[in-house]
């Protein structure tokens, strides 16, 4: 017993010792940090690349056609790198590890249907908003869930750190949420495919997720409807390091001029089949 | 000063805020749950498939089981458990609504394919005396490898099982990738609201090392009073 | 009580018995003696079937036991069969490596077949070891508690294969006197063995086997002092000379 307890303390020990050590990069990059965060950019400067996170998991936004990540915001990363006279790197990850691939510059920026929240904001700054996003849920056609009320005591699947995953999970575990005690229970998934074939499948009752992809998916399966989530509305966003001003400038002005000319809504037109 | 503000601030939003403490306690639940019955499961399977291919040598009745058996071994051990776990889920336990469930079947069932490898080796590493010795008492096949050569042979392979037991405790990290909340989709969720990786993380892998240094522990302790009983 | 006609045994390419023909009576102790590699181990376990002959057959009391249609299970209960290893169950204490066998095969309950148990372990004086486990005993225990696992099963006829050759030199003369006690019993007995001096004193008949022949067969006096054949004379010069 006592040499787990010690056991236990080192590890706690170790773990407090590697926290601190992060901290103190965080806030102030020790040396070699710093030598290799010049590096890395000196390297990008010269490769001339704009490198963009994102989760190709989301359609229409992004998505693989083929092997090849797709989608609104890789139309719109296009825009931003010609215009900066950058080539575009588009790399795919976890939906949650984008933020943190951004804090530690492994990319210039990340845009994946990303809504913009004030806990993401503690952490990065978002562009302009580009989209404004409505929540949908997704059900059977004959079944009767068309707001808050009625996911009450329902299985509700969400895609992990979505919206949809946020607004439900807190309704559903804060006492204060609408559904909370209610009997409901929120499924995560790894993406709204997955959800949507389980919602198929009969395991869960409901799909909340964003607008755009939530019409893909009624549209690619006969028998699932969509109806507008009530005023759970959200804003997309394009995130970058906190401070990198240069880059949120220039793609604000990008953003600026391809909603001026209509092109965001034309890009969502094309991608969505 | 500093560190220590950032320590309790990171440790508050990853545990506290929201309860998400509750979030972690329900996904080692599942996580120790789910790999204990695999576990079971897994034994069973195993043990089943040892005993049908180190009697199908003397047994042709069995000929066509032992190739099932193989057939088996050898798909499940040549596909990634992930792959598996989606197939189960999304295709062949469509209709079973408990994901919980679809795990430890899955999860069994790739079990199985280990430990009958573990099995046969334990029953093969029983001496060939000791089969000749019930023999020649007149007991049949059957009566010598339940009294004789199993016991012995559960004996050799206890410590493998415990293995797999850990061993399990780590793989079903992927679980996730349906919809349950084991421990790692846990940790998932919580970095998905915090948007910080790092403490997160550091506290799932701080998880499983506990679970696995104290199931070790328990291990050689069993393993002891095992070998304390027959010292040969 | 066995008769054993032309028996043939082959692993592979190598023939290990060539033409074996033997009878072994009730009350019979047979030694068998022969230089190693000589086949002496497979006919005694062709005897009880752990080896099953190439050709030929083996009659047991009347049966023939390598008919595919005798249930040889049935035919080994009332066959002892004692191992170099001894091959003592590990898992099992003492008193229930004796009694399993007895009480799985429903012959005695388990009240019946431990009682016998104990007036066996008493007779060879380890009644105190029931609740031991082999591997707290030594050598010669082992063997003399094999022996007893064997009787306790009420055989007709005993093989000994090789038993006293595993043992530290210390032990072999307690686990021959327990052999000699059975066969001053009446026992039927059939013995590998490279001891002589047991040979000489309880065997009323020798086969001395070479090469998966046997060479030579007769009464221990004649074969000891008086060997008929080439090989057995060689065999028996560099045994004695050794002693």
């Amino acid at each position: 017993m006592k040499k787990v307890l010690s056991l236990l303390l080192i590890m706690t020990m170790i773990f407090a010792l590697t926290t601190g050590c992060s901290s103190k990069t965080d806030e102030q990059p020790a040396e070699n940090t710093t030598n290799q965060d010049t590096a890395a950019q000196a390297e990008k400067e010269e490769d001339n690349t704009l490198v963009m996170y994102t989760n190709a998991e989301f359609p229409p936004f992004e998505y693989f056609e083929g092997e090849k990540i797709v989608g609104v915001d890789v139309d719109i990363a296009n825009e931003i790198a010609k215009d900066m006279g950058k080539e575009l790197v588009v790399e795919h990850i976890d939906f949650s590890s984008i933020i943190p691939a951004v804090l530690n510059d492994k990319a210039d920026f990340g845009a994946a249907g990303m809504t913009i929240t004030a806990e993401r904001q503690e952490q990065v700054d978002f562009s302009i908003s580009y989209v404004e996003s409505i929540q949908h849920i997704i059900s059977k056609k004959d079944a009767e869930i068309l707001d808050m009320e009625g996911l009450k005591g329902k299985k509700i699947g969400v895609q992990l750190g979505t919206t949809g995953d946020l607004a439900i999970s807190d309704a559903v575990n804060l006492p204060e949420g609408d559904l909370y005690n209610s009997g409901a229970e929120v499924k995560t998934y790894k993406n709204a495919l997955e959800a949507s074939q389980d919602l198929l499948a009969g395991r869960i009752d409901a799909v909340v997720i964003d607008k755009l992809p939530a019409e893909e998916i009624v549209n690619g399966n006969e028998g699932l409807k969509t109806v507008v989530f009530g005023d759970i509305s959200e804003a997309y966003g394009i995130c970058v390091k906190k401070g990198n001003e240069e880059l949120l400038n220039s793609i604000n002005s990008t953003l600026q001029r391809l909603l001026d000319e209509g092109k965001i809504a034309e890009f969502i037109e094309n991608h969505s089949k | 000063m500093t560190k220590l503000e950032n320590f309790i601030n990171s440790f508050n939003k990853t545990f506290i805020v929201e309860g998400r403490y509750k979030l972690f306690a329900s996904g080692i639940s599942n996580t120790v749950f789910i790999a204990f019955f695999a576990t079971l499961m897994g034994i069973a399977i195993g043990i089943f498939i040892a005993l049908v291919k180190t009697n199908a040598k003397d047994n042709r009745k069995l000929f066509i089981l032992d190739k099932i058996c193989s057939l088996y071994v050898t798909v499940i051990r040549g596909t990634p458990v992930v792959v598996q776990l989606l197939i189960m889920y999304y295709v062949i336990f469509v209709n079973i609504d408990n994901s919980i469930l679809v795990a430890i079947l899955t999860f069994g069932i790739n079990s199985g394919a280990y430990v009958s490898e573990i099995a046969r080796a334990g029953i093969d590493s029983v001496d060939k005396g000791q089969i000749e010795a019930g023999m020649s008492l007149g007991l049949d096949r059957k009566k010598t490898m339940i009294y004789i050569i199993f016991p012995q042979a559960l004996k050799n392979i206890l410590p493998a099982l415990g293995n797999e037991f850990i061993a399990l405790l780590k793989e079903t990290s992927v679980a996730g990738y349906v919809p349950i909340i084991d421990l790692t989709k846990a940790g998932d969720i919580v970095r998905s609201r915090t948007w910080e990786p790092f403490f997160p993380l550091y506290s799932v892998a701080l998880f499983y090392l506990v679970m696995v240094v104290g199931l070790t522990a328990v291990q050689k302790r069993l393993e002891r009073r095992l070998s304390e009983s027959d010292r040969n | 009580m066995i008769e054993i006609k032309n028996i043939k045994k082959s692993f592979g390419k190598n023939e290990v018995l060539k033409n074996i023909n033997t009878e072994i009576k009730k009350g019979d102790k047979v030694v068998i003696i022969g230089p190693s590699g000589s086949g002496k181990s497979t006919l005694l376990r062709c005897m009880n079937l752990l080896e099953t002959p190439t050709s030929g057959s083996i009659i047991f009391q009347g049966d023939n036991i390598t008919d595919k249609k005798s249930d040889i299970n049935r035919i080994r209960q009332r066959m002892g069969m004692v191992f170099q290893h001894f091959n003592l169950f590990p898992h099992l204490t003492v008193m229930e490596n004796i009694t399993l066998a007895p009480v799985k095969l429903n012959l005695q309950t388990k009240e019946e077949a431990e009682e016998n148990a104990l007036k066996l372990l008493e007779r060879i004086g380890l009644g105190d070891k029931k609740d031991e486990y082999p591997s707290m005993l030594s050598g010669g225990q082992k063997q003399r508690i094999a022996i007893v696992r064997s009787l306790a099963m009420k055989p007709e006829i005993m093989l000994f294969d090789e038993p006293t050759s595993a043992l530290d030199p210390e032990m072999i003369g307690e686990v021959l006197k327990l052999m000699k006690d059975l066969a001053e019993d009446g026992m039927t007995m059939v013995v590998v063995t490279h001891e002589m001096g047991f040979a000489k004193s309880v065997a009323n008949r020798i086969l001395f086997m070479d090469e998966g022949q046997i060479l030579e067969e007769n009464n221990p006096q004649d074969f000891f002092s008086n060997p008929v054949h080439e090989r057995s004379k060689e065999f028996l010069s560099k045994i004695l000379y050794n002693i």
